[in-house]
C-alpha cells in the first residue's frame, strides 16, 4: 500500500517542475507533502550533481587565467587580474593551435564520412531486401560490441602496411571505421520508422535511388543524422587511444588530445600550470560551443524514434 | 493519354504460396475511371503497386498505351500516384512538393511555377503554396497531393485510397471534386477504394476484387442490377442485398410462404449440379409490403402471403427507412433488410409480410455461387 502511494506520488510531482506547485488538487495534504519532500530531495540531488560536473570545468576556465604560483598558493581563488598570456602561450609555444587545427580536420572529416557512409548503408539495410541484409546488420552489431583495445596491435599493422600510418588521412579512415557500427545501427532503426510511401512517392516522380536517398531521406532523418552526427563530434574530439597508436609521429600532425597529455608531462616540469589549464579550456570550448547550438537537435533527435 | 492492361499480371509475395493478385486480367480504356473495389487483403491495393512499379510482377504483363511496362521501374512509366497517406515531403513547400517530379525531369523554373500555379489555382491551393505540410489540414494535404499528381500530366493517375484519411463530409465532397476533376482532365485513372459507395459513385467502371481473384468488371449500374456471383451481390450496394437460402420447388424457389417465379433453366441448371436449394437474392429496395392482401402467389390460403418479417430495428434515414427484421425461411431464422418509405415506417416488434418485386430477384447457385438468373 505505502508503494503505491509512492508510485503515485512520483508523476504528480516531476522533478523539473520545481517552480509549479503539485497539480493535483484532491487535497490530500499528506500525499502533496511526501509529494514535496520527494521534489525536495531530488532537486537537491541534482544540485550536487550539477556542481560536482560543473564546477571543475569552471575551475579549470578560471585557473587558465591564474599565474602558475597563483594556481598553487591559491588553487580556489578568483583571479585576480587575468593572465591571457597563458592562453597565447599555450596556442603558439605549446602548439596547441596546431593541434586545434589537426583536430577539426580529423574530427570535420571523419564525422562527415562517418555520417555519409554511415546513413547510406543504414538506408540500405532498412529498406531493401537482398540476402545478406541480416548478416550485414549483425555484423555492425557485433562491431559495437568489440572493444578497439583488442584491435589496436591489428590496426597498427593494417595501417603501417597500407602507409597511412601517422598521416592525418590514416587517421580520418580509422576514426570513420570505427564510429560506423553506432551509427549504422542507430541510423537504421531511424529510417525503418520513416514512413515507406514518402520514398515511393518520390520513386514515382521520377527520382533515382540516389535522389530519392539525398533529397528526401536525409532531409526527413535528419533529427537522427544531427544528433548521433553530435554523438560522433563528441567522441572523436575525445579520442585519444587512437591517436597514441596510430599518429605517433611527427608532433606537427598530433591532434589535441596528444598535445594536452604532453602539456600535462611537460608543463608539470616546468610548473606552467596556467598553460595547462589554458589548453584545457582550448579542447573544451569547441565541444561545449557544438553541444550549446545544437542542444535542442540532440533532444528532438533522442526523442524522435519515440513518437511516430 | 493512354489505355492500360492487365494482362493475367499475378504477383506472388516472397515466402507466400498463395498469389496475392492472381492472374488480373483488365483492360482500361482511355481517360477511362477504373475503381478496383474490395475487403481489406483482397489485392487491390497490390494491383495497383504492380501498375506502378512499386511491386514486382511475378508473371503475366502489364501495359500502359502499347508499351509493355511489366518490368520498368516507377520513374519510366508516366504516371503519378496519390497515397492513402499522402506522402507529402514534410521538408519542402506545398509548391516544391507539386514541381518536385517537374524539377526531376528538367522543366524548366518558369515553366514549373506556371504549371504549379495552375494546379493550385483548380485546387484551390493558392495561398498555401509556400507553406510545409504540418502547417495543412488534411482536406488541404489532400489536395497538395492531387495537385501534385496533376502537375505532371502523366499518363495515368493512381489512387490509393486517397479520401480514407478524411471525415466523412469531407470526403463525400472530395469525392465529386476527384471524380469531375478526372472528367475534365481525361487522364485515364485506376482508383483503389474498399468503400463500395466511392466504387459506385466515382468510376466508369468497378472491378470487384476477392482474394487476388477478379470477381467482376461492370459499369455501377450493371454491378448493381447483375452481380455476377454471391460475393459480389453482398458486396455492392449498402445496405447489402439479403440473401437467402431457398429450397427449389415445382415451377420456381419457394420463399416463405410465396413462390417467386424464376427461369427454369436456372433452377434447372442447378438442380442438374445436384443442388437441392438455390441461393436467392433480394435488394431492400425490392421488396413489396404486402400486409394482409394476398395478391401475391400464396402457396396456401390460410397464411398470408410473402415472407413474415418481425421488425427489430428501425434506422430512420430522414427520406426512407431501414428496416432490420428477422424472417423464419425453411427452419432458420434469417436476417432481413428491408426499405420502407420515409413516412410509412413501421413499429418495433411488429410483423410485415413482404413479397421480392418481380423481375428484381436475382438468383446464385448455392454451391458455386455463379449468378444463374440472366
Amino acid at each position: 500500500m505505502t508503494t503505491d502511494t509512492i508510485e503515485d506520488a512520483t508523476p504528480g510531482s516531476p522533478p523539473r517542475k520545481s517552480g509549479t506547485p503539485a497539480s493535483d488538487t484532491t487535497g490530500w495534504k499528506w500525499r502533496r507533502s511526501e509529494g514535496l519532500v520527494l521534489n525536495a530531495f531530488s532537486h537537491v540531488f541534482l544540485v550536487v550533481w550539477a556542481l560536482m560536473v560543473g564546477l571543475p570545468l569552471l575551475w579549470a576556465l578560471w585557473s587558465s587565467f591564474k599565474s602558475s604560483g597563483d594556481i598553487l598558493s591559491h588553487p580556489l581563488s578568483l583571479p585576480t587580474h587575468f593572465h591571457f598570456d597563458n592562453w597565447s602561450h599555450a596556442w603558439s609555444k605549446a602548439n596547441m593551435g596546431r593541434y586545434f587545427i589537426n583536430t577539426i580536420i580529423v574530427v570535420g572529416f571523419s564525422t562527415f564520412g562517418t555520417m555519409l557512409f554511415g546513413s547510406m548503408a543504414a538506408y540500405v539495410l532498412a529498406r531493401f531486401e537482398f540476402p545478406g541484409n541480416r548478416l550485414i546488420y549483425l555484423c555492425f552489431v557485433a562491431g559495437m560490441a568489440f572493444p578497439v583495445v583488442m584491435v589496436l596491435v591489428p590496426l597498427f599493422f593494417v595501417t603501417t602496411n597500407l602507409g597511412i600510418i601517422n598521416t592525418l588521412p590514416g587517421l580520418i579512415l580509422v576514426y570513420i571505421a570505427y564510429s560506423l557500427p553506432f551509427t549504422v545501427f542507430f541510423m537504421t532503426s531511424f529510417f525503418r520508422t520513416l514512413p515507406t510511401s514518402v520514398a515511393e512517392a518520390a520513386l514515382v516522380d521520377g527520382a533515382s535511388h540516389t535522389r530519392t536517398f539525398f533529397q528526401i531521406m536525409v532531409p526527413m532523418a535528419k533529427p537522427g543524422i544531427i544528433s548521433i552526427g553530435i554523438f560522433n563530434v563528441l567522441g572523436q574530439w575525445n579520442q585519444y587511444l587512437l591517436p597514441l597508436v596510430l599518429n605517433q609521429g611527427d608532433t606537427s600532425k598530433w591532434v589535441l588530445t596528444q598535445g594536452l597529455a604532453d602539456l600535462a608531462v611537460q608543463q608539470g616540469y616546468q610548473g606552467d600550470w596556467g598553460g595547462l589549464f589554458a589548453g584545457l579550456s582550448i579542447a573544451m570550448l569547441p565541444v561545449l560551443a557544438v553541444y550549446i547550438v545544437f542542444q535542442r537537435q540532440v533532444q528532438a533527435g533522442l526523442t524522435a524514434g519515440a513518437l511516430k | 493519354m493512354a489505355t492500360v492492361t492487365f494482362d493475367k499480371a499475378t504477383r506472388i509475395y516472397p515466402g507466400g504460396e498463395k498469389p496475392a493478385v492472381d492472374g488480373l486480367d483488365i483492360e482500361v480504356g482511355d481517360g477511362e475511371f477504373l475503381v478496383l473495389v474490395g475487403p481489406s487483403g483482397c489485392g487491390k491495393s497490390t494491383s495497383l503497386r504492380m501498375l506502378a512499379g512499386l511491386e514486382d510482377v511475378n508473371a503475366g504483363a502489364i501495359r500502359i498505351g502499347e508499351r509493355d511496362v511489366t518490368h520498368l521501374p516507377p520513374k519510366d512509366r508516366d504516371i503519378a500516384m496519390v497515397f492513402q497517406n499522402y506522402a507529402l515531403y514534410p521538408h519542402m513547400t506545398v509548391a516544391d512538393n507539386m514541381g518536385f517530379a517537374l524539377k526531376i525531369a528538367g522543366v524548366n523554373k518558369a515553366e514549373i511555377r506556371k504549371r504549379v500555379e495552375e494546379a493550385a489555382k483548380i485546387l484551390d491551393l493558392t495561398e498555401y503554396l509556400a507553406r510545409k505540410p504540418k502547417a495543412l489540414s488534411g482536406g488541404q494535404r489532400q489536395r497538395v497531393a492531387m495537385g501534385r499528381a496533376i502537375v505532371r500530366e502523366p499518363q495515368v493517375f493512381l489512387m490509393d485510397e486517397p479520401l480514407s484519411n478524411l471525415d466523412a463530409k469531407l470526403r463525400v465532397q472530395t469525392r465529386t471534386q476527384i471524380a469531375s476533376l478526372q472528367r475534365r482532365l481525361g487522364v485515364t485513372t485506376v482508383y483503389v477504394t474498399h468503400d463500395q459507395v466511392e466504387a459506385m459513385t466515382m468510376g466508369d467502371r468497378v472491378a470487384v476484387l476477392k482474394d487476388g481473384l477478379l470477381q467482376q468488371v461492370d459499369s455501377p449500374r450493371n454491378m448493381y442490377d447483375k452481380p455476377a456471383n454471391l460475393f459480389v451481390a453482398g458486396f455492392i450496394g449498402s445496405p447489402a442485398m439479403n440473401l437467402i437460402e431457398v429450397p427449389i420447388v415445382d415451377g420456381g424457389v419457394k420463399f416463405g410462404n410465396a413462390l417467386v417465379n424464376v427461369e427454369r433453366d436456372a433452377v434447372q441448371a442447378a438442380a442438374d449440379k445436384g443442388d437441392r436449394t438455390v441461393t436467392v437474392g433480394v435488394r431492400p429496395e425490392h421488396f413489396d409490403i404486402v400486409n394482409g392482401e394476398s395478391e401475391g402467389k400464396s402457396l396456401s390460403k390460410d397464411a398470408p402471403a410473402g415472407l413474415a418479417v418481425t421488425v427489430n430495428v428501425v434506422e430512420e434515414l430522414g427520406a426512407d427507412g431501414y428496416v432490420y427484421g428477422s424472417a423464419k425461411v425453411g427452419d432458420e431464422d434469417k436476417d432481413v433488410v428491408i426499405r420502407v418509405g420515409g413516412r410509412a415506417i413501421p413499429e418495433k416488434g411488429s410483423v410485415l409480410h413482404v413479397v421480392p418485386r418481380a423481375g428484381e430477384t436475382h438468383v446464385f447457385a448455392t454451391s458455386s455461387g455463379e449468378r444463374l438468373s440472366d
